[in-house]
Formats: structure tokens, C-alpha cells, sequence
């Protein structure tokens, strides 16, 4: 399995009772897997776990036979290499698009920085807006710049929260298309978090469905959704 | 459950640094609490029985009529500014906040030399109108004067607070209580009041800090308090030890007014802002009431701005020609170097204790705040004994160091230098600082800082592309703050600065204090307008960006 969650017991320190309780899932190479639950159930907690933005107090995360997260490891959020997009996107509001979506690529020399911006706007197909900045994009925009930017440095893991949540709802039909293509585009292996039935039937190869910080099932959307 | 995995999270270059930081501030505090149990001598005997009930009532009487007078003006005016139009409004709105750009000691020595009987009110009703006046009805120079001193250039803090509050406030409550038939009298009395008292609170207890601060006022005054008592004692007396327990007194009566402050405020934080803002339709005052309201907004500003800087530039005028010299351009240039750095040092300091604030959540980093913020409570006269003692004892622990690097070094080096007055701006200040930079991280929130980190960037390198780029306003806005602060500073100034050091401050109060007022115009003038332009800027256009 390409992604291994074993047993992931969260609360957070001023909480009372647990945020999540024994959260186990395994995601195989290039799958689509989409959290859905109630507000409040617990989802942006499981992407910040993974993440690494909080810690678990028990719990095994493995990505590609690598641990980052057991009961003596730690791998920080920088060293995880797994991307992700905000809820609101969280646009770096003094960058343009590019100087955004080239945050993440400090490795690498300026051209080769250049020449992975070209590729991923070319995905995104935002061209024509690399030089506005955030306060200067469409709410749409925003989100592929968002998408681009988690993208860029290629990571081995892609977590989206709630990434349909700001947008119009005719919007939102055309843009579930979208990210659906370019997210197979790049092959790359997803989580992705909503609280609306019709994203995950749309994107998502396989849905967990979140209650209370316990997963109470798993399986293709076309079984469990309709 | 602290594992290796936790302190791999929070041991990092910003938590050692901010501890160091935060053991600086506290030492040499603590030297105070360990000094007071001394054995008590003669003259402190004598202080007890002579002169300590004096100096309580007269520091009692001098905050609680300040007290009770800027709270009458400040919120007053902020009602007015808040849900009135009149002529002049937006010029009022923060033309009522310079007061604050002339300090207390200035102001006084200014109001003397205008009300004294070769003043210019006093010539002119004997020459012009042939009246003479019975003196004490014109003497500034008691504690009613040093209370109309404070009123007037303090009653600002109250003011700009209770405002911004009133401005956040959603309209409704106080639309609501206008449908039910109030009148405006009686909401402000029933509404207003109540509803901003942890405002007025927060900012009644910023005046009531600077007057146990002042030394300025009431040692021209001569005015016995706390303040001038330390001073006396351990100058005029040599007695440190008996200095030590005045300060370890005042900073009790300090303690117990926070604890009053902490209580009057209630549960109420008073930057709570309801989820709605509408901004309240002002009412038009037309008439002869608006023209009150104009008449008493004028009135205000002229006694706390307007009056006491003409008389200045007047006399400036009188002595331009032996001031204007190479010696003020000196004066001039310690002032703006010595503020400019101790500006730099305090910002730094509290950038990265905030930050550390901000990235390790824990008991230890919440202790920090509260220390960093504590420092601005303590007057100047308890700082000051704090530092030097510390200082002292710290050259006496160096001085073989000192004898290595140079075999002819005297005992005291740091206790000397500028070092150690940099050092006590540092503890006095660096709780403004601290709060214009913690609010700055407060509003951008941590979602960015957590992007960045998501995308490869370790906390210190997010730190200066991501966090510090969006700080800026913050921290330019708590620069000026401190800068101008330090560049009004008087006492710790005064007891800390290098033998032959002068600033602007300490200049103008030793002309004041020999007599020579006129000459006193230009560097007091100086210190007002490089204040006022810092003031301007911070509430005037730090105001827009909102
Ligand atoms: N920093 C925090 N401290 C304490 N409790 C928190 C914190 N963040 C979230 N919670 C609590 O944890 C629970 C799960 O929150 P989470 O944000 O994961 O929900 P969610 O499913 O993403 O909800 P939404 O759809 O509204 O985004 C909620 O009950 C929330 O109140
Ligand atoms: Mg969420």
C-alpha cells in the first residue's frame, strides 16, 4: 500500500474529548480518496495530522514505506513533502501567482524553477495571470493557483480541504471536471475533504465517510453514495 | 505528554532566545524583591514616620482626580467624535489625539512660564487692561495644577481607546436604545457607559501608569511623591536600601491597582467586536448645538495641544539666536540615536518572543507574554534601581575580564554606558512594542505561516519570507510607538545616561529646572513635532489601512 494510516487518536489541547478515534485507512498508488462528513466531524483535523501541522497522541502514518508519524517519530511539515490546499486557499497575499507558485521550489536553480512554473500553469491553465496578485483573481483563479502551488514541488501526497467550499455553485460543476483531469493528469495520490455528497461522487475513486471523528464507511462512491 | 516527538516541535532557535530574553527583563526586577527584606536603617525610620503618609496621599490624590477628569474628557469626546457631525469632526478626530505628542513635564514648565506673573497672560491684563491678579488663583504649581497637567495631555489614552471601541461597536445597541425613546444624554449615561467599561478601564489605567511614572511634573511642581522620594533617597541621601523599599511600596500600590483594573473590566475583553460591522449613522448637530460641540472639541485642544505650543514657539523665537548652535545639533542627534536603537533592539525582542508566542503554544511561552508586558507597570525610578544594581554587581563579576582586555580598566565599564540605559528603555518598553506586534501576528492569523510550511519552508525561513514580509505595518506601526515614547522619556533617562550625556529631554527639564524656561522652547519643540508627525502617522494613516 502507497499510504498507511494505522490507529490515529487526536484531541486537541483544549479539547475535551477526542477529535478522532482510531482512524485507520490504506490508499493505494494514484487513488483518489475523498472524506466526507459534517461540519465539525473531524476533517480538517485528519489533513493537518497528515500534514503534520498537529500531533497525534497515537498513531502510525506511512507514505511510500516511509514513516513519518509513529509513536517515536516525527517528521516536520517541511520535510514531509506532502501538499496541500487551504480551505481558503491562504495565498501568500504579498506574492503574485508565480512568485506563489514558486515559493515551494527553493532546490531548485532558477531555471529549472521557471521551467516547472511554465509546466504546472500550463496544467492549471493560468497563463495570462501569472503577474496578478491573489486580491487580483477570481475565486476560481485563486483556487488553481492554490492547486498549483501544492502541485509545483511534486509531492508524494496531495490533500485539498474543502477545495469547492468559496466558489459559486455553477462554478462548481465545471471546476470538479477540471480538478478531476488534472489530478489523474499528474497521477498523483489525493485525499480530499467536503462536506457536499456530489463532490465525492464526481472526483472521488473511493469515499470514507467521517462521523464524529470515526470513519463509519468506506467504499466506492457509487455503492455507499446513491 | 511530553515525548521526543514534542520537543523536537519546540526546542528551537526562537524558544532559547526568547527565554534568554525573558530571564534579562526579570533579574533585575527581582533584585528589588531580594533587597527589601534588608535590615531597615535610621533614615528609613524616619521616612516611615515622616514622610511615607505624604507621599501615599499625595500619589493617591494625584491618580485618582487624573483618574476621574480623563475619564470625563475622553469619553465624552469619544461619544461626541463617535456619533456626532460637526464642524470640524474629522479635523477633531485626531487632532484631539496630539496631547499625547507633548509630554507632561513639558506641558508644565509651559503652563508656569504662561500663568506666572511675567508671563504672558498676567502682562498683558496688567499692562493692556490694568488688572492685577490675586496669585494663587494663577499657580500652577500645586497638585491641582500637576492634576490639570496630567488631564490634559493624558486624557488622550482614554479617549483613542473608548473611540475605537464606540467605532467597532455594532450600531444597533445604541440605534435600539435611540428607537425606545432615549435621549442621547441618557443612552451615553445608561449605554455608552456601561457597555464600553472595560475601554474606558484599559485606558483610564494607561494614565494612571504614567502619572506613578512621572517624575517631570511633580518634581518641577514640587510635588512630594513616590517617585521624587526614590529619587531624593538614594541621590540626595545615598540610601539605596531605603530607595529599594519606596520602589518595592510603589510597585505594591501598582499590583493592587492592576488587580482593580483586571476586576473592573469584568469578563469583557474590550476589543470584542460583534460578528456584524455596521458603522453608526452620525446624527448632524445643527446650530447652536452643533457649535457647542465644536466650541468644547476646540476648547480641549487649544488647553492640550494648540496653547502650550505657541507659548513654545514664541519663545522660541525670544532664544533662537544662543540655542540654534552645534551643541542642540548634538542634542539632537543622541536623542535620535539613542531612540532609534533602543527602538531597533525592543522590536526585535518582541518580534521573536511573539513568534515564539505564536509557533510554540505552551504554558512557558504564555508566561512570557505576561512578563514582556509587565515591565510597562513598573515606574522609571523602580526600573532605574533595578538596572543599576544589576549592573553593578554584574561590572563587579567582570572586572577581572575587564582587567584582561585592558590592565588599567576602571571598576564599573557597563554601569557607565549607554548600555544600561538602552537596557532599561528595553524593560520599560517593550510591552508596546510587544502588543503592536502580537496584534499584527493575531490578524494575519497562522494559515500562511502553515502553508509555507507545507511547502517545504522550516520555521525560520518561513519566518522571514512569509511571516515578517506580512508584519510590516505592525511592526513599523510599534517601532514609532516605542520611538517616540523613548524619545519623551524623562526619568529613566535622567538617572541612567552617561556622565555628560544629554538628550533632548533631559536638556529642556534642566533649563526648566534652572530657571531658564525660554531656553527650554527649542529642544521641547523638537521632541513635540518629531512626536506629533509619529502620532499623526500612526493614527491617521494606520487608521485608513483597517
Ligand atoms: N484548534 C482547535 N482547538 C480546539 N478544538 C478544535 C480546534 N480546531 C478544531 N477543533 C474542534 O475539532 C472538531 C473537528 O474540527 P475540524 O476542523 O476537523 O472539522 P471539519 O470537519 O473540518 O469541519 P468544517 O466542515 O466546518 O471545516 C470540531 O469540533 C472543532 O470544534
Ligand atoms: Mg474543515
Amino acid at each position: 500500500m502507497y499510504v498507511q494510516i494505522k490507529g490515529l487518536n487526536f484531541k486537541y489541547k483544549n479539547s475535551k474529548e477526542k477529535i478522532l478515534k482510531d482512524f485507520t485507512i490504506e490508499i493505494e498508488k494514484g487513488e483518489i480518496i475523498s472524506i466526507l462528513g459534517e461540519s465539525g466531524s473531524g476533517k480538517s483535523t485528519v489533513l493537518r495530522l497528515i500534514s503534520g501541522l498537529e500531533v497525534p497522541s497515537s498513531g502510525l502514518i506511512r507514505i511510500n514505506d516511509r514513516v513519518i508519524v509513529d509513536n517515536n517519530t516525527f517528521v516536520l511539515p517541511e520535510k514531509r513533502g506532502i501538499g496541500m490546499v487551504f480551505q481558503d486557499y491562504a495565498l501568500f497575499p504579498h506574492l503574485t501567482a508565480a512568485q506563489n507558485i514558486k515559493f515551494g521550489l527553493k532546490k531548485l536553480t532558477k531555471k529549472d524553477k521557471n521551467k516547472r512554473l511554465q509546466e504546472v500553469l500550463n496544467l492549471v491553465n493560468l497563463e495570462d495571470f501569472k503577474d496578478r496578485y491573489p486580491y487580483e483573481l477570481s475565486g476560481g483563479q485563486q483556487q488553481r493557483v492554490a492547486l498549483a502551488r501544492a502541485l509545483a514541488p511534486s509531492p508524494s501526497l496531495l490533500l485539498l480541504d474543502e477545495p469547492f467550499s468559496n466558489l459559486d455553485a455553477d462554478l462548481q460543476c465545471k471546476i470538479r471536471e477540471d480538478l478531476r483531469k488534472i489530478i489523474k493528469q499528474t497521477g498523483i495520490t489525493s485525499i480530499f475533504v467536503t462536506h457536499d455528497r456530489e463532490d465525492s461522487k464526481a472526483i472521488a475513486d473511493r469515499v470514507v465517510i467521517l462521523k464524529e471523528g470515526q470513519i463509519v464507511r468506506v467504499g466506492k462512491p457509487k455503492d455507499i453514495l446513491d | 505528554m511530553l515525548t521526543i516527538r514534542h520537543l523536537k516541535l519546540n526546542l528551537n532557535i526562537w524558544a532559547v532566545l526568547s527565554f534568554i530574553f525573558i530571564l534579562l527583563v526579570i533579574l533585575p526586577n527581582l533584585n528589588i524583591v531580594l533587597n527589601v527584606f534588608n535590615e531597615p536603617n535610621e533614615n528609613w525610620n524616619h521616612i516611615k514616620e515622616y514622610l511615607l503618609k505624604d507621599y501615599l496621599v499625595n500619589s493617591v490624590i494625584l491618580i485618582t482626580f487624573t483618574g476621574f477628569f480623563t475619564i470625563i474628557i475622553g469619553t465624552s469626546l469619544a461619544w461626541m467624535i463617535s456619533i456626532y457631525d460637526f464642524p470640524l469632526r474629522a479635523f477633531f478626530k485626531w487632532g484631539l489625539v496630539l496631547p499625547l505628542a507633548i509630554p507632561p513635564y513639558i506641558a508644565a514648565y509651559t503652563y508656569q512660564g504662561l500663568l506666572n506673573y511675567t508671563g504672558v497672560i498676567q502682562t498683558f491684563l496688567r499692562n493692556s487692561l490694568n488688572i492685577s491678579v490675586q496669585q494663587k488663583y494663577f499657580d500652577v504649581m500645586s497638585p491641582e495644577g500637576a492634576i490639570f497637567i496630567f488631564t490634559m495631555f493624558l486624557f488622550p489614552y482614554v479617549y483613542i481607546i473608548t473611540k475605537s471601541f464606540l467605532e467597532k461597536q455594532s450600531a444597533a445597541l445604541i440605534e435600539n436604545a435611540r428607537v425606545l425613546g432615549r435621549n442621547s444624554f441618557e443612552i451615553f449615561l445608561y449605554v455608552v457607559l456601561p457597555v464600553s467599561r472595560a475601554a474606558i478601564v484599559g485606558g483610564v489605567s494607561l494614565v494612571i501608569l504614567e502619572v506613578l511614572n512621572d517624575y517631570g511634573v511633580v518634581k518641577y511642581f514640587g510635588i512630594p511623591t513616590f517617585s521624587t522620594a526614590i529619587f531624593k533617597t538614594w541621590f540626595a541621601m545615598g540610601d539605596l536600601d531605603s530607595a529599594v523599599k519606596l520602589s518595592a511600596i510603589l510597585m505594591c500600590l501598582v499590583f493592587s491597582l492592576l488587580m482593580l483594573e483586571k476586576f473592573l473590566r469584568g469578563r469583557k475583553k474590550f476589543s470584542y467586536t460583534t460578528a456584524k460591522y455596521s458603522p453608526i449613522s452620525r446624527i448632524k448637530l445643527e446650530g447652536i448645538k452643533g457649535k457647542l460641540a465644536f466650541g468644547y472639541c476646540l476648547m480641549i485642544f487649544s488647553l492640550g495641544f494648540l496653547i502650550p505650543t505657541l507659548q513654545l514657539v514664541h519663545w522660541a523665537f525670544l532664544t533662537y539666536q544662543s540655542i540654534l548652535s552645534i551643541r542642540l545639533l548634538g542634542l539632537i542627534l543622541n536623542s535620535l540615536l539613542v531612540a532609534l536603537f533602543s527602538s531597533s533592539v525592543i522590536v526585535i525582542i518582541a518580534i521573536i518572543i511573539a513568534n515564539n508566542c505564536r509557533i510554540n503554544e505552551n504554558l512557558l511561552s504564555k508566561i512570557y507574554s505576561k512578563v514582556t508586558v509587565i515591565g510597562y507597570s513598573i515606574p522609571g525610578a523602580v526600573i532605574a534601581i533595578g538596572v543599576i544594581v544589576f549592573f553593578v554587581n554584574f561590572d563587579k563579576q567582570l572586572f577581572w575580564f575587564y582587567k584582561m582586555l585592558n590592565p588599567n580598566s576602571s571598576k564599573l565599564v557597563l554601569s557607565t554606558s549607554i548600555v544600561m540605559l538602552i537596557f532599561a528603555y528595553t524593560i520599560r518598553f517593550l510591552a508596546i512594542g510587544y502588543n503592536s506586534i502580537e496584534a499584527g501576528f493575531e490578524k494575519i492569523g497562522t494559515k500562511f505561516h502553515e502553508a509555507s510550511r507545507t511547502l517545504g519552508m522550516s520555521v525560520t525561513r518561513t519566518f522571514f519570507k512569509v511571516d515578517l514580509q506580512m508584519l510590516k505595518p505592525a511592526i513599523l506601526g510599534g517601532f514609532l510607538l516605542v520611538f517616540v515614547d523613548i524619545l519623551k522619556e524623562l526619568p529613566l533617562t535622567l538617572i541612567l545616561r552617561p556622565f555628560n550625556f544629554n538628550t533632548l529631554a533631559t536638556k529642556s527639564f534642566e533649563y526648566a529646572n534652572d530657571e531658564m524656561i525660554h531656553e527650554a522652547a527649542i529642544s521641547s519643540l523638537i521632541i513635540i513635532l518629531i512626536s506629533a508627525i509619529s502620532i499623526y502617522y500612526f493614527y491617521k494613516v494606520g487608521d485608513k489601512e483597517d
